[in-house]
């Protein structure tokens, strides 16, 4: 068996539907209480209706009105006790009602939050396969649809399934022959049953599928606007959200005409039973074989019959979206991150930051290595600078030390131990990344300084947010570090960010220190004045920095120059500006860039 | 407040290089023009303006005293370490610099194409104000605390929400 994916437990072949059914059914074990609740009162209600007919048709008609047996001439009472009944099963109906409607919401919930919590335990490489649009489908439309199953499939099914045994019971007992002849259409309901719904299960599936495309689109369009806007691709986008549309429309339209015919035609093929009756037991009444109130009796259970009936086929269709909802889920909830924590991991309360890269090869894909044997140490205390090329590997290096993805070949050792040893939460806590790439959270500027260390205290922020040069611009807005900023709140410049990201990073206060570009989109005065401070800081701390502006490197240790996944050259700058090598060449062209600038602004 | 000893604390501090201002080597006084002027280090700066850091969650913490032109003259701890004039003085430039009406009381609020128009009791007298709907101009500046900014720039607070009736509250609720 080949499976689709590496590392995959489950292959979606041998996810039977049946196995996925039985894996549902132990999550509803949470809610044994109220599901024997809401089944017992749908019970009450279906048992307090079923008394109903009884009273309409033989007691109503055969006793009162022909003034004959216990309830000769008595109407009134007969009619109270009809509304009695009514009554009470309306009022069981109502309690069944609030039930499921607290189940269903709790249901969601815990769904919605195991799947997140299930989501956030993946390593970033899931995160970087997946299309966003796919991902919010699935916590938000998948956790939703399978309440569905839970709320209305499980307590309906159970109380239909009683429905149909207890009135089949109640009809073979008052005329056995007359109830044969009501079943002669079923084998054909049957057939069209097998027939028609694997097709429906498909549909539904693609639908999905076509839908979650869309998804994808609305949230790529949205999230990068500022892009169509500058390249006046309104019109494109237009398109491609057409075509997106017109396949989810078209797969909608074909599984709604599907749903369409398949549905009309099975009511009709139960209602001939009906039909079929008033037939037989109309000739019946007039060869005076059976009372008007026994046929009027007879068919009025007949018709409470359809109703269940009705939503046994209607629950295959349900079926349907909610097994391939839970597919989706358990999926998320079946992979293995990539990059698993050992049972037996090392926890590290002290790091020294030694760090050593023994002939690491690795590559996001199989067999396309980004780098090749690269090797580097960095004792503590240390700055070493990373330059080359964009797409040279330099940010691959540093996911890997940080471990957010694990070496192909060789490895990475921090004090001595392979990183794949140590624990998340030690690696984590000693380590600190300053990205090119920087998110903000909703929420306040402090929260968001505070991010890595909720707990610390106020002038911890404002001392962070001070180093990182951020303090000026925060105290001149209106609401200070209260000013909220995310989706919906203050707009920040990239600058702002950058020294946002970078306060946070300070105040995480990692005994290695990762700069990925970290004052890449600053201005060259505003670096400068941040530089001064993250050298006071990065004193006793290893640090790492990646940097195209060489100057930003000026007080690293060691320098390693990379090219297309190796190392070229490595050394001080004194080092390899003697040598002539590729650094060299480096910061020649640097040089010119500069004065072409120079000359520019001249 | 949070010189414990602790190293990486220390080392946040003396990298952060942050000047703060207190009682002994600080003197405030109020310019003829009512501004604030500020002598330190022997050295007079006139105008300067008080910064609250957390003008939402704790106005009395953190200020900053900056120059017309944003330089950072120093920063005060906590107001309550100063004395009880000199923290009047500051206080009253702060209710200047922040000056936003609190309301006590939501008389109507009225909805017409895409904007509210509002009418409240506030602590600066009956306002009617403008406010355009969307765009972050009713949030939450913490929480419980609802920040109202008018067509004009106006800033006016709920300082609790819940405190508000269930009629006001109704108001209110649909433009959030």
């Amino acid at each position: 068996m080949i499976y689709p994916e590496e590392g995959r437990q489950v292959c979606p072949r041998c996810m039977k539907k049946h196995a996925i059914f039985i894996r549902l059914l132990s999550l509803a074990g949470k809610y044994k209480l109220s599901l024997f609740f809401i089944v017992l009162f749908m019970l009450l209600n279906s048992a307090t209706g079923l008394v109903i007919p009884y009273f309409q048709g033989t007691v109503l008609f055969d006793q009162a009105l022909a003034g004959t047996g216990t309830f000769a001439g008595k109407i009134g009472l007969v009619i109270l006790v009809i509304i009695a009944f009514r009554t009470l099963s309306l009022l069981f109906g109502v309690m069944f009602g609030i039930m499921i409607a607290k189940l269903a919401a709790n249901v969601a919930f815990d769904l919605k939050s195991s799947v997140f919590t299930a989501m956030q335990r993946l390593s970033l490489d899931f995160f970087m396969r997946k299309q966003t649009g796919h991902l919010m489908t699935r916590v938000n439309n998948d956790a939703h649809e399978l309440q569905y199953f839970f709320v209305d499939g499980m307590s309906y099914f159970i109380v239909n399934a009683m429905n149909i045994i207890g009135i089949a019971a109640v009809l073979l007992w008052m005329d056995w022959r007359l109830t044969l002849i009501c079943l002669i259409p079923m084998p054909l309901v049957f057939w069209l049953v097998r027939k028609a719904f694997p097709k429906l299960w498909r549909l539904s599936w693609r639908r999905h599928r076509r839908v979650s495309a869309l998804n994808s689109i609305i949230s790529d369009t949205i999230r990068g606007s500022r892009v169509v806007k500058a390249f006046g691709k309104e019109q494109m986008e237009i398109g491609r959200f057409q075509r997106a549309n017109d396949a989810f429309s078209g797969a909608e339209q074909n599984f709604n005409k599907m749903s369409g015919t398949v549905f009309p035609v099975l009511n009709l093929l139960t209602q001939t039973g009906g039909i079929l009756i008033w037939a037989f037991g109309g000739w019946k009444v007039m060869q005076g074989q059976m009372s008007f109130g026994a046929v009027l009796t007879f068919v009025n259970y007949m018709y409470m019959l359809y109703g269940p009936i009705q939503f046994m086929n209607n629950i295959v269709g349900w079926w349907s979206y909610c097994m391939a909802a839970a597919q989706r889920i358990f999926e998320i909830q079946d992979a293995v991150p990539d990059v698993a924590e050992r049972p037996d991991a090392v926890r590290l309360p002290d790091m020294k930051g030694d760090i050593e890269v023994n002939n690491v090869t690795f590559g996001y894909e199989p067999n396309k290595a980004i780098l090749k044997n690269v090797s580097l140490r960095a004792k503590p205390g240390q700055m070493i600078g990373v330059v080359g090329h964009s797409g040279a590997g330099k940010s691959t290096l540093v996911n890997l030390i940080s471990r957010l993805y694990d070496v192909t070949e060789g490895e990475i050792r921090i004090d001595g131990v392979n990183v794949k040893d140590i624990s998340m939460a030690s690696l984590r806590s000693h380590i600190g990344i300053v990205s090119q790439d920087v998110y903000v959270f909703s929420g306040t500027i402090a929260e968001n300084i505070a991010y890595a260390n909720p707990d610390c205290t106020t002038e911890d922020i404002i001392h962070a947010a001070k180093i990182a040069n951020a303090h000026d611009f925060i105290e001149k807005l209106p609401d200070g570090y209260d000013t909220l900023v995310g989706s919906g709140g203050y707009n920040l410049s990239g600058g702002e960010k950058q020294r946002l990201s970078i306060a946070r990073a300070v105040l995480h206060n990692p005994k290695v220190l990762i700069l990925d570009e970290a004052t890449a989109s600053l201005d060259t005065e505003t670096e400068l004045q941040i530089q001064e401070a993250l050298d006071s800081l990065v004193k006793g701390r290893t640090t790492i920095a990646i940097a195209h502006r060489l100057s930003t490197l000026r007080n690293a240790d060691y320098l390693v120059v990379m090219d297309r996944g190796k190392v070229v050259e490595a050394g001080t700058h004194d080092e390899l500006m003697e040598r002539k090598g590729a650094y060299h060449d480096l910061v020649r062209k640097h040089d010119e860039a500069l004065k072409m600038k120079e000359g520019v602004i001249a | 407040m949070t010189q414990d000893g602790n190293v990486g604390k220390t080392e946040l501090a003396d990298a952060a290089r942050i000047r703060y201002l207190t009682k002994e080597n600080a003197e405030f006084a109020e310019t003829p023009g009512h501004l604030l002027a500020v002598k330190t280090d022997g050295e007079e700066h006139s105008p300067v303006y008080v910064h609250c850091s957390f003008p939402h969650t704790n106005r009395r913490v953190y200020l900053s005293i900056r120059t017309a032109d944003n330089k950072e003259i120093g920063m005060i701890r906590n107001l309550d370490d100063f004395p009880p004039e000199t923290a009047a003085l500051l206080e009253r430039q702060m209710a200047i610099r922040y000056f936003t009406p609190e309301i006590t009381k939501v008389v109507a609020v009225k909805e017409e194409f895409g904007y509210s128009y509002w009418e409240a009791e506030t602590t600066a007298g009956l306002c009617r104000f403008t406010v355009r709907n969307g765009g972050g101009n009713v949030k939450f500046a913490a929480e419980n605390r609802l920040l109202i900014t008018d067509v004009d720039g106006n800033r006016f607070v709920i300082p609790r929400l819940d405190q508000l009736s269930e009629k006001e509250y109704r108001m209110v609720e649909m433009r959030l």
